[in-house]
């Protein structure tokens, strides 16, 4: 169930959720938050089972920490992406996997990166990506109204699109949209 | 064991207050080789005197690649030199593991000053090993010395093993952050020189900014 997608701008990343927590054929929720701002420059968006997300949220939270306090200065988003990989591969291959789908996105010194994770430790770098239930809906929207140089507005209203035309026809996702926008903090300049 | 010792393990800290065993590897250091590191912002340079030896022997590497972006070198017993060696290249490899990234000079200083920390609070035998670690990451050229009690240093320049402060006064004095790697080499070799009064052979490794990759001489 659920629909989240993650785009990557020009100038930040776009994280956008449904609100919905399924219990079969029951809504339990309609204010589930499916997007957490890891901290003030990385955000990770979740599908799949609520309470394995938290616990991986949580590592990526206290490691991300950690690694600046150790080594002076932050993971990139890569860095953090494969953290969580390495995590979900090593609940695969001790026959407890985690069953989630994250996105996670964020801003480094390389610029706005968008990464896909899933419970086999996979991750593959995109452009955008969704996830969940609805996800076939969205990459619909997604497929025809992404271009690399939306600016991070137009960003968030094409990732706002994407979750609305899937609550519209998935039965899995429903009950509003929720953006979490994360600007680029280095602008860099573009010398000729 | 003494009288003013009695009763006390010898990796207790001694009646002055010092960890005698600590104290004896540190000793054992400042009669290993003379090994130099200096860096300035373009390039780092390390350099270890190769004791002579018998005919028909060949001398032991004392200059150590860790990984594509990181080298290192030490001073002290030759075994304990090695363990650190090894040490620091599987934490680089750790880190690649778990990050998919080079590592970061600061964190592999870190943990060797962990690891040699850990041979202080034990009855064990502290490494009897000084190590020299330089190379690039996102923060510019670093450089760091690790000492038997875990200390570690950030800095231009250092000297650690026999005669380190005749080979350090020579390096104070003719250190210049614009120097190139030639000069750079000029200026290790004559402060082993004029530190063991002899003309030394000695190995050098370096790593640059620009390649962003340690290469022996």
């Amino acid at each position: 169930m659920t629909t989240i997608v993650a785009i990557k701008s020009k100038d930040g990343v776009v994280l956008a959720s449904d609100r919905r927590a399924s219990k079969g054929f029951f809504i339990g929720s309609k204010i589930t938050q499916k997007i957490y701002k890891v901290d003030d420059t990385l955000g990770m968006a979740i599908a799949g089972q609520l309470s394995d997300a938290e616990y991986m949220i949580k590592m990526a939270k206290a490691e991300r920490k950690l690694a600046e306090l150790r080594r002076g200065y932050q993971l990139t988003v890569r860095e953090s992406a494969r953290l969580i990989a390495n995590l979900a591969y090593s609940g695969l291959k001790s026959y407890t996997p985690y069953f989630v789908e994250l996105l996670v996105a964020g801003t480094d010194s390389n610029g706005p990166h968008v990464y896909s994770a899933d419970m086999s430790g996979a991750i593959t770098e995109e452009d955008f990506a969704s996830s969940g239930s609805g996800s076939p809906i969205a990459y619909g929207v997604l497929e025809s109204g992404y271009n690399q140089n939306m600016s991070i507005d137009e960003t968030k209203t094409l990732a706002s699109k994407a979750v609305l035309a899937a609550i519209e026809r998935d039965p899995g996702s429903g009950n509003g949209v929720d953006v979490l926008e994360i600007p680029a903090l280095l602008t860099r300049e573009v010398r000729e | 064991m003494s009288d003013q010792n009695f009763g006390r393990y010898p990796y207790y800290y001694g009646p002055q207050g010092r960890l005698v065993l600590v104290d004896s590897a540190l000793e054992a250091v400042s009669r290993g080789s003379t090994t130099i590191g200096l860096k300035t912002e373009k390039f780092a340079l390390l350099s270890s005197h190769i004791k002579p030896i018998r005919p028909l022997v060949e001398p032991s590497e004392k200059v150590f690649p860790i990984d594509e972006h990181i080298g290192a070198t030490g001073s002290g017993y030759i075994g304990d030199i090695l363990r650190l060696i090894d040490e620091l290249r599987i934490e680089a490899q750790r880190h690649r593991l778990v990050y998919e990234t080079p590592i970061d000079v600061g964190s592999l200083a870190k943990h060797i000053g962990t690891f040699l920390h850990s041979y202080t609070i034990y009855a064990v035998r502290p490494q009897a090993a000084s190590v020299l670690i330089t190379g690039t990451d996102p923060t510019g050229i670093q450089m760091y010395q690790v000492d038997p009690s875990g200390t570690f240093f950030k800095g231009q320049a250092f000297a650690i093993g026999q005669e380190s402060d005749k080979a350090l006064d020579v390096i104070q004095q003719k250190y210049s952050a614009d120097m190139n790697v030639e000069q750079a080499v000029r200026l290790s070799n004559e402060a082993i020189e004029h530190a063991l009064n002899e003309r030394p052979i000695v190995e050098h490794g370096v790593v640059s900014a620009d390649s962003k990759t340690f290469k022996k001489l």
